[in-house]
This record gives structure tokens, C-alpha cells and sequence, in this order.
């Protein structure tokens, strides 16, 4: 007996050797194009003509929603930071490993921060708070590795996400970001591009449905 | 609610187009979707270049599956990701079964997922003493009600708040509100319950990358990456057709899909995940499982028109555009994939003589070849599928009465087509038509009233059934401009 798998490309080779006859026919019939091209790098727009990376960060993420603020370093980051949790009221807050966030919390001390924070803590916390890897200046979009920070699950539970960025951590555009990160995947790399939302009911935009109703991104231009 | 069948295509468009609530709640697709898209599309410089180019990959892809198939498995097995292939859609709800009930789990939490709808995974789960928990917004709300998905993307579009409202007090137990806030925040907090409680999350794929064996999600509500972080046991349907040869080609299709889908730049959440977690502290689950499933796909390999098919990326924008889909909705279709697309793969999946009337549920108009993003021909393909249908390839004997009107069709239109292509035929057959037509022209339309058409003229009969054909204008343009056209008449 065969097994699934070579039932399946077996018949992916039958069914492709039973097309050839008809695929140079169909070809010229539609408009003569040669064969597939492999080579698929788009050309990289050239948006540096347009604004720094932190710049058109900044207007994608105001079209989206996201609560946006630029620190000249950690001790205004520190300043912003609180000021979210008290306007939030925020008692229950969760942080990831990442060492950005240590520092940007370090002089806080009206509220307590749980690291490692487990699954029934995250269910029940106000805000989670992490850093990124990397950040997306034409979609406005932070990319989070799990690999190398712990906030898969910090930055989705709670109904608030606060992520610290590194300025020089921003590109451009995706295809840059793409290009970074393929040399190295871990198990799970998470583009985040706003608040979570949906339209599923009548098409009328409602936020934070099973993911965060607010995001903050807090940008260090010094680093 | 009773299921339609693809075979009823006819009887069930019929009754969607006497259904005003429906009318409603489709009007919105048009209104917004459709504006949506071309603002969003507005913002890519070369937005052809890129349909190209998407096309190219998917081309390039399906010519050589089985080599990109392979590789993918290599790079996803080598990242610690089990796979399973499945024939049939029986074998792939068996393997999803199982893994369930390895992990001793009575319940699923569940992210939106055509293939899964394609092969009726949930039944099969709940035969099994499995309950299912379908966590996207609007595929929990048709849950709800019992229904299939009339939509790709918006799966519970045919409905208007005020029923989604009724369903919700009935189901859930809350006031009755429209506040569709008030909706959302319940479905978050009744369903964190069972996110909480789950041990195994089944989601779908976009995107297979077989350069490095990552699959890709995109959603816009968090349930998909609920589903696939908060559990110890994740398993992803994929057809085979979701495979892509590189990671750079995701560049194209994350431009194209959302924009396409919804009119974003991008959604939400991009889910990239590569294998399973090394390191047991981190979060995740402790396995991933990706169900590669074939379901009738390599079979569309078999011919270059049928193959295109397979290069879909379940956008809906042809739903969205499709002047038929936009009357009618997506159940008139019958089956899991509706709208143009489904109209050409439907037949193809669950065999044509069981969907005879699906490739005829277009106008031809091309609406939805303009908006593909990978530039499918759906108008070629289903003029492909009806010539197997009258071809008598999709079987039925030579006695059935629709093979015989067909026939009588197809007779006709070579007749008319000798007749017009010479001057002389063509000037005499107007004339006589003229004549002739004095016995059923009403209104300057030849009308369905003029029942006698139906007898004289077969074909013109079943055209003007439910149509008005022109009538013959009384001078030709060639005698107009004998006597010069300023003398009008």
C-alpha cells in the first residue's frame, strides 16, 4: 500500500505531466508570456525622499489609532510609561524579559510589575508591557520574536499593549524587514499593526475584540 | 436552517432575490468593500506590476508542487513541525481526530479556516464527542445560528445586527442591544472562557513558505494568534496549493491579500510561525501539526486553464465585485466557496455533474477578473467548465432535456453566426427579422410576455425568459447612411 504522501505527489506529477500538451498552447493564447519568472524582489521604494523611518512611523501609526508618543530617552520613556498607567488606572501590569523595559520602568514605584507573569495573571491583568524587534515605517507595523523576548502572550491578553521601541530598530519598508529576520526564525515571529479589530458584524469597525482595544508604542529616539 | 446545495443554484438564487433583509445586509459589501479596496490599492505604485508578479510566483509554484511541497516539509520538519498528508478531506478530519484525542481534549478552540469548512471539520469533531469553538467573531456568530458562511472573509454578512442581536439573546442570554461594541465586548469575554480551558487550537494557512517551512496567518481580531499561543497543542489545515517558494515572495502577497480582502494596508496580526518553541519555558505550544491536504487539488493540475484555480488566496475580492454574488449572497452558491471563485472551484472539488448550474451563475461581465490579485481568469474558466458540461464530459446521457436544449442552443448560434458574417445574409436575415418580429415586439423590447418567442424561437425563448432582448430597429444603420444620417429616422 502507498502511503498518503506519495499518492499526493504522484498524482501532482501525473496531473502536471497530463497539462504539458495544453500548457504552450494556453501560453501563446495568452499573450505569449514566457515562463514563470522566479526572481520576485520588489524594487524598495525609495520613502527616505519622504520622511526619517521614525517620521513615517509616526503618521502611519496616527492613521491607525495607536496612541503614539516620541521619548528623547529613558527617563521620558519612564514619564510616559506612568502617565499610561495612571490614566488606564493600571494595577494589574505584566512586563516581558526585555531589557528595554526593565530600564524604562526601573524609577516607577507607585505600581508593582509582575515578570513571568502566568497564563491566569495575564487573563485577569490591566496592561502588558514589552519592547520590539523590529518596526515597520510604511504600515505602522511593530514585528515581535519570541525567540528573543517573552511577550507572545504579554503582548495579546491584556486589553492594553505598551511596546517600547528603539529608533534604529525601524525600516522603511516590510520587504527590508523580511530580508532582516529570514537568516534567523524562530519559532514565532508576530507583525502587530494596530489595535485589535473587526468588521464582522454589519461591516462596523469595533476594537479590541480578542486582542488588545489599545496599543501604545513609545518610541527612543536616542537609541 | 435547511443547507442549500450547489445543484439548486438556480431555485436558491431565486429565493435570495426575494429576501430584502439579505438585500440589506449585502448592500453594505458594495458600499464599503469595494471603496475600500480601490483607496487601498491607490496607495502601492504599481499595483499591475505587482499582480504580475504575484501571478508569476503562483505559476512558478504550482509547475513544480512537488518539488516546493518537499522542500517545504524538509525546512517545517526540520523546525520541529509534524506533517500529515491527507488525500481527502475523511482522511484529514481523521488526523485532526486523533491529535485531539492524543491530547485527551473534549474540546477545540477554533480559528476561521475555509479549508476546515471545505472538508465539515466541525461535524466530523462533534460525531467524534469533540466540541468544536469556532473564536473568530463572525464565524462563532453562524455558529450560533447553526448556518455556513456566506463569505471568505466576513463570514456572517447576510445578516443584519438586529438577528446577530436575536441570536445572541437566545444563545447567550444577554438584553437584547444593536450596540455592535456592546456584541463584541461579549463574544471577548464569554469566549476568553473557553480559550482558558483549551488544550488544542486548529487554525487554517495563508501562506506555506518552503524556503524555510514557516506558515503564515493574517487576521484581524487576535483569535487566530489566541488560538495558536494560549494552547500545547496547535494543528494547521493547509491545501497544498498554500505552498510559496520563498520568504522574500511574502512581500507580495502581504501587499496584495489585505488589500484585496478588506481594503488594509495590512491586517492587524501577521502569525509567522517556524516549528515549535526550543525552549520549554517560552510560551507557545509544545507541538505544531500542519495537515497537508490534496482534496481533489492536484487534479486542477491537469490542465492550464483548471490550474489557475489553485492560485487563489481566498481574498473575496471577486465576491465583493461580483454583480451576481452582490443579489444573491453567498449560500444561493451552496457550497463553503462562494461568489466567482467558488463557482469555478466548487464543480471542481465535489465533481461537476454535482454543480452543473455553478458555472453558469455569471453574467460573464469580468468583474472579477479586473480585482484578482493574482489575476485569475475566472470568466476562462468557467466558459472551460461549461464546455466540459456540454461536451457531456461531466456525464448524463444524450437523452437528458438539457443536453437536447443545449444542443437546439448551440445549432442556433452557429446558424445566426452564418447568417451575419456575409453582407447579403446578414442584410436579408435583418429584413426578415423585422417582419417577423412584429408578431412578439412589445414596447420596442422583445419581452418574456411574448410568449409565442418561446415556441417560434427556442433559444431566444430561454434568453428573453427572464430578460428583455432589443428589437430590430426599424432602419438599419446602413440605410441611415444611405440616405445621410441627418435625416433621422
Amino acid at each position: 500500500m502507498t502511503t498518503a504522501r506519495e499518492d499526493i505527489i504522484g498524482s501532482i506529477r501525473r496531473h502536471l505531466a497530463a497539462s504539458k500538451p495544453f500548457d504552450a498552447v494556453h501560453r501563446e493564447h495568452a499573450g505569449g508570456q514566457a515562463e514563470a519568472v522566479v526572481n520576485t524582489a520588489l524594487p524598495a521604494e525609495n520613502l527616505a525622499d519622504v520622511g526619517t523611518p521614525l517620521d513615517n512611523f509616526g503618521s502611519s501609526a496616527s492613521l491607525l489609532g495607536i496612541h503614539f508618543e516620541v521619548a528623547a530617552n529613558v527617563r521620558e520613556a519612564a514619564a510616559l510609561v506612568e502617565s499610561v498607567i495612571n490614566r488606564i488606572g493600571a494595577k494589574d501590569i505584566a512586563i516581558s524579559d526585555s531589557e528595554l523595559v526593565a530600564e524604562s520602568i526601573e524609577t516607577i514605584e507607585t505600581v508593582e510589575f509582575t515578570r513571568d507573569a502566568s497564563t491566569e495573571f495575564l487573563f485577569g491583568s490591566d496592561l502588558g508591557i514589552t519592547s520590539a524587534q523590529w518596526a515597520i515605517a510604511e504600515t505602522g507595523t511593530l514585528v515581535l520574536e519570541a525567540e528573543s523576548e517573552n511577550h507572545r502572550l504579554i503582548s495579546l491578553v491584556p486589553p492594553v499593549h505598551l511596546c517600547l521601541l528603539e529608533a534604529s530598530k525601524i525600516r522603511q519598508t516590510l520587504g527590508e524587514v523580511l530580508t532582516l529576520t529570514q537568516g534567523n526564525l524562530g519559532h514565532a515571529m508576530t507583525f502587530v499593526t494596530g489595535a485589535s479589530r473587526t468588521s464582522d458584524i454589519e461591516l462596523t469597525l469595533a476594537i479590541g475584540v480578542h486582542g488588545p482595544g489599545e496599543l501604545h508604542v513609545i518610541v527612543l529616539a536616542d537609541r | 436552517m435547511q443547507q442549500l446545495t450547489a445543484e439548486t443554484f438556480d431555485q436558491n438564487a431565486r429565493a435570495a432575490l426575494n429576501d430584502p433583509v439579505l438585500h440589506g445586509a449585502l448592500r453594505n459589501l458594495a458600499d464599503n468593500f469595494v471603496t475600500r479596496r480601490q483607496n487601498a490599492i491607490a496607495s502601492v505604485d504599481d499595483w499591475e506590476g505587482l499582480r504580475e508578479k504575484a501571478r508569476a510566483i503562483k505559476e512558478e509554484t504550482l509547475l513544480h508542487l512537488d518539488e516546493y511541497l518537499s522542500q517545504f516539509v524538509e525546512n517545517a520538519e526540520k523546525a520541529g513541525a509534524k506533517i500529515h498528508w491527507a488525500r481527502d478531506g475523511k482522511e484529514a478530519c481523521q488526523i485532526v481526530i486523533d491529535l485531539v484525542k492524543n491530547r485527551d481534549a473534549r474540546m477545540v478552540v477554533k480559528a476561521k479556516s475555509m479549508a476546515g469548512e471545505e472538508i465539515h471539520l466541525n461535524e466530523a469533531l462533534e460525531r467524534s464527542g469533540i466540541e468544536p469553538v469556532e473564536t473568530d467573531l463572525g464565524e462563532w456568530i453562524i455558529q450560533l445560528a447553526g448556518e455556513t458562511p456566506s463569505h471568505i472573509v466576513v463570514p456572517a454578512i447576510h445578516k443584519t445586527k438586529e438577528q446577530i442581536a436575536d441570536i445572541f439573546v437566545e444563545k447567550v442570554g444577554i438584553e437584547k442591544t444593536d450596540n455592535v461594541d456592546v456584541l463584541t465586548k461579549t463574544t471577548r469575554r464569554i469566549l476568553r472562557e473557553r480559550f482558558a480551558e483549551a488544550e488544542v487550537g486548529i487554525s487554517g494557512v495563508n501562506f506555506g513558505v518552503a524556503e524555510t517551512g514557516t506558515i503564515l496567518i493574517l487576521e484581524n481580531e487576535g483569535n487566530i494568534r489566541l488560538t495558536t499561543s494560549l494552547t500545547k497543542t496547535h494543528i494547521a489545515v493547509m491545501g497544498i496549493e498554500k505552498v510559496i517558494p520563498k520568504f522574500a515572495d511574502l512581500d507580495v502577497f502581504l501587499k496584495l491579500l489585505p488589500r484585496s480582502g478588506t481594503g488594509q494596508r495590512l491586517t492587524a496580526y501577521q502569525s509567522l510561525i517556524t516549528g515549535v518553541k526550543k525552549n520549554a519555558a517560552d510560551a507557545g505550544p509544545e507541538d505544531v501539526h500542519i495537515v497537508l491536504m490534496d482534496n481533489g487539488r492536484s487534479r486542477m493540475l491537469g490542465h492550464p486553464v483548471t490550474r489557475q484555480s489553485l492560485a487563489c488566496i481566498r481574498c473575496g475580492a471577486c465576491l465583493n465585485a461580483c454583480p451576481v454574488y452582490q443579489q444573491v449572497g453567498g449560500h444561493a452558491y451552496g457550497s463553503v466557496y462562494p461568489g466567482p471563485i467558488g463557482a469555478v472551484i466548487t464543480p471542481q472539488l465535489i465533481g461537476i455533474s454535482k454543480a452543473k448550474q455553478l458555472p453558469y451563475a455569471s453574467s460573464l461581465c469580468g468583474a472579477c477578473k479586473e480585482v484578482c490579485p493574482v489575476k485569475i481568469d475566472i470568466p476562462e474558466l468557467l466558459l472551460h467548465l461549461r464546455a466540459e458540461i456540454t461536451d457531456g464530459t461531466a456525464g448524463g446521457s444524450a437523452n437528458n432535456p438539457e443536453r437536447k436544449r443545449r444542443f437546439a442552443e448551440s445549432l442556433a448560434f452557429k446558424m445566426y453566426g452564418k447568417a451575419w458574417s456575409g453582407q447579403f445574409s446578414y442584410g436579408l436575415g435583418t429584413k426578415a427579422a423585422r417582419i417577423m418580429q412584429k408578431l412578439v415586439v412589445r414596447d420596442g423590447k422583445i419581452g418574456k410576455a411574448s410568449g409565442l418567442i418561446a415556441k417560434l424561437l427556442p433559444p431566444l425563448g430561454a434568453w428573453t425568459a427572464w430578460r428583455d432582448a432589443p428589437a430590430v430597429a426599424p432602419r438599419s444603420f446602413r440605410e441611415q447612411w444611405k440616405d445621410g444620417l441627418d435625416k433621422q429616422g
